[in-house]
């Protein structure tokens, strides 16, 4: 029911061969999965957290530089630059290279920011306050974002360009580096929680955080992640200074921003799932709320990850190539006996 | 509950998906420019100013291969695991021999072929 009361039940009436049909509609947009979906921690949190970490890492490296970076921008410290930029990409001319696949050079980087954002679904940000709260979280997470080099070598093949297809081939070699070690780091989470269930394996960490029995798997997770994510020191699929953003080279206007944007999403989500598996998620002190906690804690561990950034130099194909396969594999196996001893031999931890 | 949280991951993917297509083409049609007489060179590949010479998918790294091959086994590999590491607790030290000897056992393959790919001179 909608109104009640003389005057409220009178346009009730009136307006009930309208309202009628569109009560489900009514219904539906005020559901809290709608409101999760569109709002928070769905699309239009994910579009302004992404553009605010775009001016974050920005200033975070400015000020390691001992520069200013974007000032002018602004209320305060230039934190509107990202949006202004946004809106000039969106007055480009969409140039489209000659010979290219116009489809999946469109549909590539369409799709990693779809696949960016969907990632952010899976983490719970709060008790209930978690789009889809899959039995296999953890796996699902990282299932969804193994797709994201094959994006890149369509987007680079697509163009039909030498420099994106170096980088998209980059990008597919790169991932057999990182991509064994970061399933094996989570794998020490799942045997110590029991469960695949990320509010689970929050609820699991009660007791102590995973950092301090899992420190060389978080460790592992976290560079083979900045690998995943293609930054700095490991953003060999878009180096600008070898071969001038690689995959990208070829994108204009706004759809540079579709192939900048994943990017920050991504650091955003794999933030929010490292401080889920190892940092406790939601969990704190009760005199703040858990989505406090759970923002704070991702914030710090974003910073981390810019700092990187700004202080280690681009590693070769060759050294990351084997540095992954040799040191970050042996390293998450022998993570993995830890963690058995840990498991088996002390079953009351 | 294998299914809990499906149909909402899907609607979710599914709403993304839906509202970005549809926010670049209401980009396209409606807000950048469109130049009606492009020249020659504005569609050409950019290579640094130079003109663009020969094919752009070119041949490229064959002797990172191996590496490729090694990860198309070790990858699937890994996923059993997860299968041995979620019932861990209930498996428990005799539960978890049989797995224990299947890594031990791919661990010597796994070295040799790291010892063939990381001498790249002979891919």
């Amino acid at each position: 029911m909608l109104t009640t009361g003389r005057t409220g039940r009178s346009l009730y009436w009136g307006l009930a061969p309208v309202l009628g049909p569109l009560q489900p509609l009514v219904d539906m947009l005020t559901s809290p999965l709608f409101l999760q979906i569109v709002l928070f921690p769905g699309l239009t949190s994910i579009a302004i957290i992404g553009a605010l970490l775009g001016w974050l890492e920005r200033k975070v490296t400015a000020r390691v530089q001992l520069r200013i970076g974007p000032l002018y921008a602004s209320p305060a410290g230039g934190i509107l630059q990202m949006f202004a930029d946004l809106i000039k990409l969106a007055f480009k001319e969409l140039i489209v290279p000659e010979n290219s696949d116009a489809f999946f050079f469109i549909m590539a980087p369409t799709t990693g920011l779809v696949l960016g954002a969907a990632l952010v679904g899976l983490i719970p940000f709060a008790p209930g306050l978690q789009i889809a709260n899959i039995e296999v979280g953890l796996p699902a997470f990282l299932a969804i974002i193994t797709l994201s080099p094959t994006l890149i070598l369509l987007a680079g093949w697509s163009a039909n360009s030498k420099f994106p297809f170096i980088g998209g081939l980059r990008a597919l070699f790169q991932q057999t580096a990182y991509e064994i070690p970061l399933w094996l780091s989570a794998l020490g989470v799942i045997m110590m929680a029991g469960t695949m269930n990320l509010a689970q394996i929050v609820a699991a960490q009660s007791t102590g955080w995973f950092i301090i029995p899992q420190a060389l798997g978080a460790f592992i997770f976290l560079v083979t992640s900045v690998a995943e994510m293609e930054r700095l020191p490991f953003d060999l699929p878009e180096a600008e200074s070898e071969i001038m953003m690689g995959w990208q080279a070829e994108y204009p206007g706004v759809l540079f921003l579709a192939a900048q944007g994943p990017g920050f999403v991504k650091l955003y989500a794999f933030s929010a799932l490292f401080t889920t598996i190892f940092l406790g998620g939601f969990l704190g002190p009760s005199f703040l709320p858990p989505l406090f906690w759970m923002l704070s804690k991702t914030l710090t561990v974003i910073v981390l990850i810019m700092l990187l950034r700004s202080t280690f130099p681009r590693v070769r194909l060759d050294q990351l190539l084997r540095a992954g396969w040799t040191t970050l594999l042996t390293l998450a196996i022998i993570n993995i006996g830890i963690t058995y001893i840990l498991v088996v031999g002390l079953p009351t931890l | 509950m294998v299914a809990q949280g499906i149909p909402e991951i899907g609607a979710y993917i599914a709403f993304l998906f839906v509202s970005t297509v549809a926010l670049v083409i209401v980009l396209r049609l409606f807000i950048t420019p469109k130049d009606p007489r492009p020249t020659p060179e504005k569609k050409k590949p950019f290579e640094s100013g130079q003109i663009a010479a020969g094919p752009g998918r070119t041949r490229f790294i064959i002797q990172y291969y191996p590496y490729l091959l090694m990860f198309v086994v070790y990858d699937v590999v890994a996923m059993f695991l997860f299968a041995w590491g979620l019932n861990l607790r209930a498996l428990g030290a005799s539960g978890s021999v049989p797995v224990l000897v299947f890594i031990v056992v791919l661990l010597i393959p796994l070295g040799y072929a790291l010892h063939l790919a990381n001498h790249r001179e002979n891919w």
